[in-house]
């Protein structure tokens, strides 16, 4: 479960990203964070990747409390979460299975393994055919499904999706968010996202942030500010 | 394996640099190890067999050098004495300068000194027993190889010093290069490096492609310097041979395993290959985590 607490991240010179946050997300949960540029999005994402530290408040995953400073097992948190950002952050010099491959390596898994897991992985993800190639080959929806099936593989149960669309087009996306419901129920999954249409279709839970607060948390709602 | 080589390939005129100057490094390192074992060597050959050469005159009589004989035997601090006389001399020029007949044309065995060569118990015995013959009548000189030992010992320690300076210098530039070329290829990487923090990696498998990189420099540099020490070697082993004309094996301690250091041999050739090898890992290993230390910092 995650849970943030009255989670505050103040700018040094004293305006807030986020002010007095609190939710919990349960296990397996598909939630969708939504609002719009510089509401807060983005630094919920990046506290629960410890990239970021809040000025007041806590953070917990699954009875880790990773805000603390005392917090010291940040390789170990990240190795739970995988990520799907809206600019891929991808390795350009690595070919698509390789590109998969990282987030189980990284993990110390066995070569026959990752050879398993990230061949399904392609094919959950429909990029199988192409995992010779390089980034530089494929197309922005294909990038994006490497991103996923890297997400998706090694056993990590948080997945974090930063605007995994935003850089789609209307086909790509319903594609890639068919994947995304694919995955629904089993891994967590926290996607944050402006795109009206996909956060109507879905009816999952919703939160609303919007100046760094969260104005509504819906269990099955829509896209609305 | 293939990473490595594809990441050096990108950037060639760094690895040029770096290769360079570690190939340079390595070389001085080896050059070093085996001038200092082949004067170690020789220091040893020297001291253990401690000798004084009795020079008469030319025109001192038998009954002379026989009493100068009587009292060395007599000290009971000698374990051989060998009479030379003029014509053994001569043989002896003779096969010295078989290559060259106008020296020999301009010689004989009348102008050669008479000597004894006497072998000694202890080398502190030297200077005691060069001091007693050396007023004995018909003596015109007396040698032992105090002076040897010295020259050999002052030769020894300034070539130490100086291949030390010189090597420090040259292994602090190859450590600035390095890790200059791995800061480069690190910042290259610092979007990649930024990706593989997000999705867990420890700082151990983010160092471990720029360790490699840096120790397949070093390995490819000690495999070069060692192709270009034998190849040295055995170059110059006919002057080698005339230089230890009479030595017939030159042995060193090192690293508490004596070692035959000449005539030239395989297990030589191994010590002075571990030793540069050990040289650039300490360099390659060093200057990799110096460089990313100051990144994952």
């Amino acid at each position: 479960m995650i849970s943030f607490q009255n989670t505050t991240v103040k700018y040094p010179l004293g305006n807030k990203a986020l002010d007095r946050v609190s939710f919990d997300i349960e296990e397996n949960e598909f939630v969708y964070l939504v609002g719009p540029s510089g509401a807060g999005k983005t630094t919920i994402l990046k506290l629960i990747l410890n990239e970021i530290q809040p000025t007041e408040g806590s953070i917990t995953i699954d009875d880790m409390e990773i805000s603390s400073k005392k917090f010291k097992s940040v390789t170990k948190l990240r190795q739970n979460i995988g990520i799907v950002f809206q600019d891929f952050k991808i390795l350009p010099e690595a070919n698509v299975f390789e590109n998969v491959a990282v987030s189980m390596r990284i993990k110390g898994f066995s070569s026959a393994t990752i050879n398993s897991e990230v061949n399904n992985a392609l094919k959950t993800t429909g990029i199988q055919d192409k995992k010779e190639m390089f980034p530089a080959q494929l197309s922005a929806g294909e990038i994006q499904r490497v991103a996923i099936a890297r997400a998706i593989v090694g056993n990590r149960p948080i997945i974090l999706a930063d605007e995994p669309t935003g850089n789609l087009d209307p086909k790509t996306t319903w594609e890639i968010m068919r994947i995304f419901k694919f995955l629904e129920k089993t891994k967590t999954i926290i996607f944050a996202t402006h795109n009206t249409d996909i956060v109507n279709s879905m009816k999952r839970r919703v939160i609303v942030v919007q100046n760094g607060r969260i104005k509504k948390d819906m269990k099955k709602g829509g896209y609305e500010l | 394996m293939n990473e490595v080589i594809t990441s050096l390939r990108r950037t060639p005129y760094q690895t040029f640099a770096a290769l360079s100057v570690l190939f340079f490094t390595l070389l001085l390192s080896g050059l070093l190890f085996i001038s200092l074992s082949f004067l170690r060597g020789l220091l040893d050959y020297v001291e253990t067999r401690p000798r004084v050469i009795i020079y008469f005159q030319v025109k001192s009589t038998e009954e002379n050098i026989e009493a100068v004989s009587d009292l060395l035997k007599s000290t009971n601090k000698t374990t051989k004495i060998t009479y030379i006389s003029q014509e053994k001399a001569f043989e002896i020029y003779k096969e010295f300068t078989e290559n060259d007949p106008l020296l020999l044309e301009m010689t004989s065995p009348e102008i050669l000194p008479p000597s004894l060569e006497i072998d000694v118990k202890k080398p502190e015995y030297l200077p005691e027993l060069a001091e007693l013959v050396s007023d004995q009548p018909g003596v015109d000189e007396v040698q032992y190889q105090q002076d040897i030992i010295e020259n050999l010992l002052k030769l020894t320690s300034n070539v130490r010093s100086v291949t030390f300076v010189f090597f420090s210098y040259l292994m602090f530039m190859s450590m600035i290069v390095l890790t200059t070329t791995l800061s480069f290829k690190i910042a290259l990487k610092r979007e990649e490096i930024s990706i593989l923090r997000l999705l867990g990696a420890t700082n151990s498998y983010i160092r471990k492609p720029f360790i490699y990189e840096s120790v397949f420099l070093g390995v490819v540099a000690t495999a070069l310097a060692n192709v270009f020490l034998i190849g040295t070697l055995l170059s110059t082993s006919t002057f080698f041979d005339q230089y230890f004309t009479g030595i017939p094996e030159l042995g060193a301690s090192i690293f508490g395993i004596t070692l035959t250091v000449w005539p030239f041999n395989i297990g030589f050739s191994i010590i002075t290959f571990a030793v540069t090898a050990i040289f650039s890992l300490f360099i390659t290993l060093g200057s990799s985590l110096i460089a990313t230390n100051r990144y994952l910092k």
